[in-house]
């Protein structure tokens, strides 16, 4: 709730086009039965340069949801981004972030 | 087999023969699966987990993605696969690997195991076959678990290395 001290908000004038421009591009990997979890971490690190602990927490959110955002920024590097994913078997997609 | 470990530079590990003739063989199939052409292979299950689509939710950015990358995918590993060949001794013995080599050791051991995987029906929930579980896909079943045990030990090494060069 607006008190008054909340800042004045200008109002959204952007058009639907421009807001989808702004939003950005996500890529996912999605859970399947045969990549080896230790494959799906090393493979977070080798790409992505996250350490172990981050890898591995995002490798275990694939694992028990299904899926996990593992990358995001303009549409090129998300699909640049599925692709190495793609030369190492892992199951990955890109998607306008939701 | 000997599992593979670091020794100084070098990821090495040791097949008997038979091991070495098996995956000689896989290389093969592997190979003709991902030269067929595209047109003639819609549908197949295989190929379609090899080569996956950039997106299930959209038809059109799934079709762009696949003409952008779909020829560099199956060269890539198509590269693999000869770095693979190369450095297996094809009557067994000692397999000796750089890093980069080892990366296309992890690469197409694990496109065999999808490979294989897909087309035995492989969930979260199969177990490794009993010795005396005889038949077509109990071997078949016997091998997906063999390049599991070398994939497995090929991660292993690397990450280890890696881990202690940080």
């Amino acid at each position: 709730m607006a008190g008054p001290l909340a800042p004045a908000r200008t109002p959204d004038t952007s058009t639907e086009e421009e807001s989808q421009l702004d939003r950005p591009w996500v890529t996912l990997v999605w859970d399947d039965p045969v990549n080896l979890m230790t494959y799906v971490t090393f493979v977070l690190q080798d790409l992505f340069g996250y350490d172990e602990p981050t890898a591995t927490e995002l490798m275990l959110q694939v694992h028990h949801e299904g899926k996990a955002i593992v990358s995001s920024g303009p549409r090129e590097r998300m699909e640049h981004d599925t692709n190495r994913l793609h030369a190492y078997g892992l199951w990955a997609t890109f998607q306008r972030d939701a | 087999m000997k599992p593979f470990r670091r020794r100084g530079d070098e990821l090495v590990a040791r097949l008997v023969d038979a091991e070495a003739g098996i995956l000689g063989l896989l290389l093969d199939q592997l190979e003709q699966l991902l030269a067929a052409d595209p047109a003639d292979s819609g549908g197949d299950p295989v190929l379609a987990r090899l080569l996956p689509p950039g997106s299930t939710a959209d038809a059109e950015i799934a079709a762009d993605y696949r003409g952008l990358t779909e020829e560099g995918l199956r060269s890539g590993k198509a590269d693999d696969l000869a770095t693979v060949r190369a450095t297996l001794p094809p009557d067994g013995g000692e397999v000796r690997l750089d890093d980069e080599q080892a990366r296309a050791w992890l690469r197409t051991t694990n496109d065999l195991r999808l490979a294989l995987g897909t087309r035995l029906g492989v969930t979260a929930e199969t177990e490794p076959p009993e010795p005396e579980e005889a038949g077509e896909e109990g071997s078949q079943l016997a091998v997906y678990y063999w390049l599991t045990a070398v994939q497995g030990s090929l991660i292993d090494a690397v990450a280890a290395s890696r881990g202690g060069r940080r």
